[in-house]
């Protein structure tokens, strides 16, 4: 029988027996023309396999969280980086330039560190690092996820690094970002809804100025002959999540409705509920509104291929249609009401949030402040900038927004528009945790899509919130 | 020959080699040793990488859990909010329709593409490579590829629909057909693996038995009947099996890319709902809870399948 490793034998007639002849595993110095036995290729291996291993492994059980080198790291989805898009690439600029100035004036150093904006919003990238204890040092964070990071104990106090007339330069704008009247958390902007309409689509449609609609069945109507001509009629954003109840809200307070009432009690169950489920669900049921975002939730786009005529989305589509679509005619106009309802828009936003728990929670907190919250020239430039020229947001500041319209910031007419007639009597996106607005969000759904009644929707929203008010322990939800 | 019919004797009649060894170890346990050094590599990564994270989450599901790392015990309190969650019942419902409609489609298509596959014809690899392309591409890709092939107003297929007189759907927007778009995707994505697996099971079964039944008058569906079938049982068992697995406890990258869940949960397999509370609401306490839920109801579906199907094994045993 043959033994591994001696193949070779076999070929020919075996050689006479050598007196004490060593076996074949055990020869590894036999002669120069066998190699090394198949053992010590298989330690070798097994070693250079290790060496290549381990600095993966151990790589593997580090932290990107934690700069090196004493940095803070500041987690966002913007910068730095550098692509195709414009508007994009001003924004990022605009991070990398802010971090620069703070590092080349203080001693703690702060690296960007840039998520994409998919993994960042929706995904599980910032949950999991602070799961893990490795939460970033300063973050982006959104009203809607305010309160869930306030509760888990994980938002530094920004109140003693701020001036007292920087915090009353931002007036309301702070409300949602507040709790016992401490700050925790900075607005970098204001963002508004309104409805974007295509004019080509428009004028197609045999449309004009005049037809702008101001009620609810005015859009349906409007909706109705935009899409006789081809694109949706309407569009209401269709993707279940923290973005659809954001633009949803509105049509709820337009009509007098809230989630919660002043007290903090549910009140989700009323008049006001129930019309403004209604709307989305006779849009899409009517074939006015579509099911799925057109062009994959691109307005811009959706407007220059066709796909859609009518829109309601924010003011940050300012800065994507001067950067897209220079030449592309859009119109905006404020949301329309109900039948004796009261005009509001939701105003969303972003703000600039400190790790309590993370390694130096107090320069975290200062360079927050540092950035957008003290009364000095460079730092009310700065939001300027970022709302004027990185993006196209109201500043949150008084100061700011009256700088940025000294500057020319809102001289451009659809910029002037949400300034002076959108933004005004618009209430902040609310601070819900995740239970209440998985709540609003099902009903939203199973009304607009599944064509569920509105009533029995918003009574089973409305009981979820109240059974989980009676055991909800944190700051106020309003 | 001579030579060699007198060496080999030689051989065996040598004496005992002068290998050097160690004075300590028998021969079983110096092959003790090496065995559990070549094992070592992989349970040491499945220990780390599988066995101990499935114990902590087990543990975890015991636990409130902030997200922000704050544990307290809450024992079953986990379990108890999870029986009264009227969402996770409907994710396991949309997961037991899931499952009952994808594994026999994806079952017969497999099969059917296997025995086609099998067939001796001009350019069948380049039908098989084409079958198990969309099985190497990422899932996120084939989303966003299937995504945009499905647009409702757009999509290559509601155009081919237009032009074929029917009217065009939304076939990720409406409740009704967005799980059946999902499920067509993924049996799309999964058939080419498991034809592949059918085939090399077909090529197992002997050619003479259907020469023998061509010859005694046994048609197609006879010989498929009597000969294929009841030949491929274990390799149909392995389909079954790992298709069920699959279907319990995957999809999450398709659900998230294609629908996020919608519209109105119409898609919120029980494995998107767990992701959802563990990485967007951050209850990872109630999420781990859940995931032992679904393991132990995927540990008794196998336990079923194996029952009914005795393992795979033929009547004899084997």
């Amino acid at each position: 029988m043959l033994q591994h490793g001696n193949g070779a034998a076999s070929a020919g007639p075996l050689p006479p027996p050598a007196p004490a002849a060593p076996t074949p595993s055990s020869t590894p110095s036999r002669g120069p023309s066998r190699g090394p036995s198949r053992r010590r290729l298989l330690t070798g291996a097994a070693g250079a396999a290790g060496a290549l291993a381990a600095p993966a492994l151990l790589s593997g059980c580090g932290t990107d969280s934690a700069g090196s080198g004493g940095e803070l790291t500041f987690w966002n989805f913007y910068g730095p980086q550098h692509g195709p898009d414009p508007a994009a690439n001003r924004q990022a600029d605009w991070f990398v330039k802010t971090v620069d100035a703070w590092n080349a004036t203080h001693p703690v150093k702060i690296r960007l560190q840039f998520i994409p904006q998919p993994l960042y919003l929706n995904g599980s990238k910032l949950p999991t690092a602070f799961a893990a204890g490795e939460g970033p040092d300063i973050f982006l964070l959104s009203p809607g996820d305010f309160l869930r990071y306030y509760n888990g104990g994980v938002l530094a106090d920004l109140t003693p690094h701020m001036d007292k007339a920087a915090i009353a330069d931002y007036g309301t704008a702070l409300s949602s970002r507040t709790v016992d009247g401490r700050v925790y958390a900075l607005p970098m902007e204001v963002e508004p809804l309104a409805m974007f309409y295509d004019v080509a689509a428009w004028e197609k449609a045999g449309l004009s100025e005049a037809d702008i609609p101001t009620t609810w069945d005015g859009l349906l109507d409007v909706g109705d002959k935009l899409r006789s001509k081809g694109p949706a009629g309407l569009v209401f954003e269709t993707a279940p999540g923290y973005f659809q109840n954001f633009t949803w809200y509105c049509w709820m307070w337009q009509g007098g409705g809230d989630v919660l009432d002043h007290a903090g009690q549910p009140s989700f169950d009323s008049r006001a509920t129930r019309q403004a489920l209604q709307l989305w669900q006779d849009a899409v049921r009517h074939g006015i509104a579509p099911r799925t975002d057109p062009a994959a939730g691109d307005v811009v786009g959706a407007f220059r291929s066709g796909q859609a005529a009518l829109w309601q989305s924010g003011i940050w589509q300012v800065a994507a249609f001067r950067a897209a679509a220079p030449d592309l005619k859009y119109g905006v106009f404020k949301l329309p009401l109900p039948p004796g309802g009261q005009y509001t828009t939701t105003l969303g936003g972003w703000s600039f949030c400190a790790n309590a728990q993370g390694r130096d929670p107090g320069a975290a907190a200062e360079f927050c402040a540092w950035a957008l919250g003290r009364s000095d020239e460079a730092c009310v430039d700065r939001m300027v900038d970022w709302c004027t020229v990185a993006k196209s947001d109201v500043a949150p500041r008084t100061s700011a927004l009256e700088r940025g319209a000294r500057k020319g910031g809102y001289d451009f007419w659809a910029m002037k528009k949400f300034k002076d007639e959108v933004f005004p009597g618009g209430r902040a996106e609310p601070r819900y945790p995740p239970v209440i607005y998985k709540a609003i969000s099902d009903a939203i759904q199973g009304t607009m899509l599944a064509g569920h009644g509105v009533a029995g929707d918003a009574s089973r929203a409305a009981d979820s919130i109240a059974a989980y008010l009676k055991s909800y322990q944190g700051a106020s939800l309003v | 020959m001579t030579s060699v019919s007198t060496s080999r004797p030689a051989v065996a009649d040598a004496p005992a080699p002068a290998v050097p060894r160690s004075p300590r170890l028998s021969r079983r346990h110096r092959e003790w040793i090496a065995a559990a050094l070549f094992l070592a590599p992989d349970a040491l990564g499945l220990l780390v990488f599988v066995a101990v994270p499935m114990v902590l989450s087990v543990v975890l599901g015991f636990f409130q859990v902030s997200g922000f790392g704050s544990y307290r015990w809450i024992g079953l309190g986990n379990y108890r909010r999870m029986m009264n969650d009227p969402l996770f019942w409907d994710s396991m419902r949309i997961t037991g329709l899931y499952v009952v409609i994808l594994v026999p489609v994806l079952f017969c298509v497999s099969l059917g593409l296997g025995l086609l596959a099998k067939q001796k014809l001009p350019g069948i690899g380049v039908f098989r490579t084409a079958l198990f392309m969309p099985y190497v591409i990422s899932l996120v890709v084939v989303g966003l590829l299937w995504k945009f092939l499905l647009d409702d107003q757009v999509g290559a297929v509601n155009r081919a629909m237009r032009s074929a007189g029917f009217g065009a759907h939304s076939w990720l927007g409406d409740p009704h057909l967005a799980l059946g778009s999902v499920i067509a995707i993924t049996v799309w994505v999964m058939m080419g693996y498991y034809m592949i697996i059918f085939l090399a099971g077909l090529q197992e079964i002997p050619a003479e038995y259907y020469e023998a039944a061509r010859i005694d008058g046994a048609g197609p569906w006879r010989s498929f009947r009597s000969i294929t079938w009841p030949l491929l049982r274990p390799t149909s068992f392995f389909v079954l099996l790992m298709s069920t697995v699959a279907a319990l406890t995957g999809g999450l990258d398709m659900i998230f890319v294609l629908t996020g869940g919608g519209p109105a949960n119409g898609t919120s397999l029980a494995i998107f709902y767990i992701y959802q509370q563990a990485f967007v609401f951050g209850e990872f306490g109630y999420a781990s809870a859940m995931g032992s839920f679904l393991v132990l109801i995927m540990v008794i579906v196998s336990a079923v399948i194996f029952a009914l199907t005795r393992g795979g094994r033929f009547d004899d045993g084997e």
